[in-house]
């Protein structure tokens, strides 16, 4: 492995086989793959190619069957369980593609629940959340509960859940999958935005094209390898 | 504080399943706490019952009296214990009594009885002879040829208020038979079969004369200022007036049955709040796991999002917790409900018999301030006890197997 920190993903021969009523699933098969610090990349291919799967891998939520990660210079297969849950909470943000808000928080209580576990302050975490309630758009919006938002809204929120600890990686499955294009065209452009103000390395999971077109890096997932990896000038 | 702000919104995710299992807990409760201020008040009265009816908290015999009943067993030193006790500052109220197997004759009827000799004074301020009394009245102590027969025994040898009766026993020391013509002054009616057919009540006095046995008597008993004195082994009582010959015992050792059936009440609230827990357990178990389920996908995601697996357990310790506060909040109010509501009526056992005694009075269940305090602390604790289990295995979801539908 590198130990040049501006790669800050790196998969080593990732291999993932489960079982699925019996019959073993090759979904990803030697993935060597390296996304560099402040890409904003895309992992794209068709239901099944292993995107999903490989987001698992890289955020250590599953267990490769063979190979290695590295996230920031360490191998996440060599943390414990306790290790590998603070490094996520304090490296990695999660935008899901049905947002998973937790409904009965409201939206400033959602986007501080990371930094309540980091142990932020509460001054500091409330002007935290304002600082990024007014990134998303959502000023004003900070006692509304998730139902009463809209789609687009509660993704935004979820967005500012995902950066307001300032982790170094962004990981979204089907960010856009429940959104509308204008919606899907509005919240990539502010996450590119905020890829360039913060310099946070965003990986998409998608097949959407509006989030592919937005994308600097267009990794191209087939039968759980790497078909093509593509970079935009 | 997050975790138990979530934990009490949760809580009221789904109301109708909260108010369900609150209920369960609500129902154990408030049936635990109606059950022991049923049982206080049940204990209570058959103690008294056994008690204040006849037999008193405490007595002073001769050692060997209680199990030989002979009329030669009499108590020694008689005018120091009834002098000690007129100074006792734990006795309420002590009176003699003498006790002798005889025969009544009617003109009717002879039959074998109990003839107890007491003192007319004395024996209002223990037992309820005086209460029990259907026709004519008590002894007055001015005629000493007065004689209370029970309603039963009455109805055998024909007798009514101002009857003769003939009384037969035997001479202490000397063996002769002895004979004395009563008139019936007094017919009472104590709800206890044995009292109502087999004994009769005459001055102690003319007991003694009778028997021949001096300014003595056979037993003494005694009630305390505080009945709970009569349970407590420690008491200087039983030592100081069980010097000699004589013995001092409590009426837990003249009639174990009640002591047993105090311990058979408090076996029966053990078992009660065991059976109302095991309902309450499954209740919760049901009540979180399916909480669990529902919310697996969220719960992933927290534990994806960096809670670590004791932060996923503590919120469903925690919401264990919020339904434990909101069963025993309506558990209290149920249990205290019931209670003053069944207080105010009674339940009705007068007049029925429960290992030989005879109940006086009604059942009124009563409140005690540690059945709002101790009992909703036990629920609370076991119901987080229970909560561990949901807890571990929530602490356990894999955040990939748990959020499959998506990521």
């Amino acid at each position: 492995m590198s130990d040049n920190h501006s790669e800050i993903i790196i998969t080593e021969n990732l291999h993932k086989t489960y079982e699925d009523n019996g019959v073993p699933v090759h979904a990803v098969q030697g993935v060597d793959l390296t996304i560099n610090s402040g890409e904003f990349s895309s992992l794209v291919g068709p239901s099944g190619s292993g995107k999903t799967t490989l987001l698992n891998l890289i955020s250590g939520l599953d267990n490769p069957s063979k190979g290695k990660v590295w996230l920031k210079g360490k191998a996440i297969s060599e943390m414990s369980g306790k290790e590998l849950s603070d490094f996520r909470r304090d490296h990695i943000g999660f935008i899901f593609q049905a947002y998973n808000l937790i409904p009965v928080l409201t939206v400033e209580e959602n986007i501080e629940y990371i930094m309540l576990l980091q142990g932020v302050d509460k001054e500091e975490r409330h002007h935290r959340v304002m600082e990024i309630l007014e990134d998303v758009d959502l000023s004003g919006f900070e006692d509304r509960f998730p139902p009463k938002l809209s789609g687009g809204q509660q993704q935004r929120v979820a967005v500012a859940r995902a950066m307001v600890a300032r982790p170094d990686i962004i990981l979204a499955d089907e960010p856009t999958a429940n959104l509308d294009s204008e919606t899907s065209g509005d919240l990539l452009d502010m996450m590119r935005h905020l890829n360039q103000k913060t310099g946070m390395t965003f990986v998409f999971s998608t097949h959407d094209q509006i989030v592919i077109d937005r994308a600097m890096r267009v990794v191209t997932l087939k039968d759980g390898k790497i078909f093509s990896d593509k970079t935009r000038d | 504080m997050l975790y138990l702000k979530l934990a009490w919104r949760n809580l009221f995710r789904n109301k109708r399943r909260t108010i369900i299992a609150g209920i369960a807990i609500a129902l154990g409760l408030g049936a635990l706490i109606f059950m022991d201020a049923f049982f206080i008040s049940e204990e209570a009265v058959m103690v008294n019952s056994a008690t204040s009816s006849f037999l008193g908290e405490a007595q002073i015999s001769r050692e060997g009296y209680r199990e030989k009943q002979t009329a030669d067993l009499t108590i020694e030193n008689f005018d120091l214990v009834m002098s000690g006790l007129a100074e006792d500052t734990l006795v309420k109220a002590y009176t003699p009594r003498v006790q002798s197997f005889g025969t009544a004759s009617s003109a009717s009827d002879v039959r074998g009885i109990l003839i107890y000799g007491v003192d007319p004074k004395r024996e209002p301020n223990l037992s309820i002879v005086d209460e029990a009394i259907v026709e004519g009245e008590f002894l007055t102590g001015e005629d000493s040829h007065d004689i209370l027969v029970g309603i039963q025994l009455a109805d055998y040898m024909d007798l009514s208020l101002g009857d003769r009766i003939v009384l037969t026993l035997t001479q202490v020391n000397s063996g002769d038979i002895t004979q004395q013509l009563f008139r019936v002054s007094g017919i009472f009616d104590f709800g206890d079969r044995s009292m109502n057919a087999g004994a009769v009540f005459i001055n102690i006095d003319e007991a003694r004369r009778m028997l021949s046995i001096g300014e003595t008597a056979h037993t003494i008993s005694v009630n305390f200022i505080d009945p709970i004195l009569s349970r407590d082994s420690t008491l200087v009582f039983w030592d100081h007036y069980s010097e000699g010959v004589n013995e001092a015992v409590s009426w837990t050792k003249i009639m174990p049955q009640i002591a047993m059936m105090s311990d058979m009440l408090l076996i029966g609230k053990i078992a009660m709040f065991v059976i109302l827990m095991g309902v309450v357990v499954f209740v919760i178990l049901n009540t979180l796991f399916m909480a669990l389920y529902e919310r697996m996908f969220e719960l992933g995601v927290l534990r994806a999002v960096g809670t670590r697996p004791a932060g996923v357990a503590k919120l469903l310790i925690f919401e264990a917790g919020a339904l434990a506060i909101v069963g025993i909040v309506m558990g209290a109010i149920l249990g205290l409900a019931v209670t003053l509501l069944v207080a105010n009526i009674g339940v009705d056992f007068t007049d029925v018999e429960f290992s030989g005694i005879t109940m006086i009075d009604k059942i009124y269940p009563v409140l005690r301030g540690y059945q709002f305090i101790i009992y909703p602390i036990i629920v609370f604790i076991f119901t987080l006890l229970i909560g561990i289990y949901p807890a571990v295995h929530a602490a356990r979801i894999e955040p990939a197997k748990a959020m499959r539908r998506s990521f």
